[in-house]
C-alpha cells in the first residue's frame, strides 16, 4: 500500500496511476464540500473535475508544509466560491440587460436536497440549506466544512488559514444569522 | 405551547437537521470524465502548435513580421531630404544662432552673420 507522500511524488512526475488513486481516494470529500457550497449536483460535479485538474496542474506548488487534505479543501472551497461569484455577476448582468422587466431581481431558487440527509429531515434540511446559501462567504465555508465534512475548528482554521478563535467567531455569527433567517421563515409560514 | 415557543422549537430542530448527514458520493466515473477533459484540452494545444509549426505557415508568419518591420523602418514615402554628414558646421551654427566663443556671446543682439 503506497503512502500519501510517495503518491504525491509520483503525481509530481505526472504519473497517471497516482492521479487516479488520488481522485478515487478524495473525490467524495471534494464533491461533498463543493455541493454544500454551490447546492447544485450538476455544477458540483463539473467543479469537482475542475478541482482535480487544478491539483494535477499545480501539484508542484504543494510543498508539504500543510496536510494534503488541507490543500485540497482549500482548492475545493475556493473553486466553489469563485463559481458562486461568477454566477452572481452573470445574474446581475442578465438583470441589467432585461431592464424592460418588472425590476424584480429575485428569482425563486429551487430547494436543494442533499442526498446524504435522512428522509425525515429532508424538508427541514432544505430550509436550512437555503439559509446557509445566504450566509457571507467565510461563514458559509466554515459552517459547511464543520457541519457537512465534520472538520474540527482546528482543521477548519487550517483550511481557512486563520486562527481557531476566528473560526469560533465565524461559527457563532453563522449560527446567529441562521437563527435570524429561520425565525423570519417560520414566522411567515406559521402565521 | 405558544406560537413563539413552537417557532423556537422548529428552529432548533431545523438547525439539527444536518446531524448524522452522510457524505454525498461523487460520480463513480469521475476519473474517466476528468481524463477525457484533460485529453481534449491537450488536443487543442497540440492542434494549435502543429498548425503554426507547419513550414508554410511558419514561413508566412515570418514574412509578415519582416514586412511589417520593413515598412516601419522605411517609414513610408518621406520628404526625400537627408541629413548629410558633410553639412557645414557654420551653416548649422548660423541657423541656431550658435556663437563659438563664449567671450563674444552677446545674448541681447543675436544675429545671423
Amino acid at each position: 500500500m503506497i503512502n500519501e507522500a510517495e503518491l504525491i511524488e509520483q503525481l509530481k512526475q505526472g504519473d497517471e496511476t497516482a492521479f487516479r488513486t488520488i481522485v478515487e481516494q478524495w473525490k467524495d470529500m471534494v464533491y461533498n464540500t463543493i455541493l454544500g457550497i454551490v447546492q447544485n449536483e450538476t455544477e458540483a460535479e463539473d467543479l469537482a473535475q475542475d478541482v482535480f485538474i487544478k491539483v494535477f496542474e499545480k501539484i508542484s506548488t504543494f510543498k508539504g508544509d500543510a496536510k494534503f487534505s488541507t490543500w485540497l479543501y482549500r482548492i475545493a472551497t475556493t473553486t466553489a466560491l469563485d463559481h458562486l461569484r461568477s454566477k452572481k455577476r452573470k445574474k446581475r448582468f442578465g438583470f441589467l440587460q432585461s431592464l424592460g422587466g418588472d425590476g424584480d431581481e429575485k428569482e425563486s431558487i429551487p430547494d436543494f436536497h442533499h442526498p446524504g440527509v435522512s428522509l425525515d429531515n429532508k424538508e427541514r434540511a432544505a430550509v436550512l440549506f437555503k439559509a446557509i446559501g445566504a450566509l457571507p462567504e467565510n461563514q458559509k465555508t466554515a459552517y459547511t466544512l464543520h457541519k457537512l465534512e465534520g472538520l474540527s475548528y482546528r482543521d477548519v482554521s487550517e483550511v481557512l488559514n486563520t486562527s481557531v478563535s476566528a473560526v469560533e467567531s465565524l461559527m457563532s455569527r453563522a449560527n446567529q444569522n441562521l437563527r435570524k433567517q429561520l425565525e423570519q421563515y417560520y414566522n411567515k409560514h406559521y402565521k | 405551547m405558544t406560537s413563539k415557543e413552537k417557532i423556537q422549537q422548529e428552529i432548533g430542530q431545523t438547525l439539527q437537521s444536518l446531524d448524522g448527514l452522510k457524505r454525498a458520493e461523487a460520480n463513480p466515473f469521475l476519473f474517466t470524465r476528468i481524463k477525457a477533459r484533460m485529453d481534449r484540452k491537450a488536443n487543442v494545444w497540440e492542434r494549435t502548435f502543429s498548425f503554426i509549426s507547419k513550414p508554410a505557415i511558419a514561413v508566412a508568419i515570418v514574412v509578415v513580421v519582416m514586412a511589417v518591420n520593413g515598412w516601419a523602418l522605411w517609414d513610408g514615402p518621406g520628404t526625400g531630404e537627408t541629413i548629410s554628414a558633410e553639412t557645414n558646421g557654420s551653416e548649422l551654427a548660423n541657423e541656431y544662432n550658435v556663437v563659438a566663443s563664449v567671450d563674444n556671446y552677446d545674448y541681447d543682439n543675436l544675429t545671423n552673420e
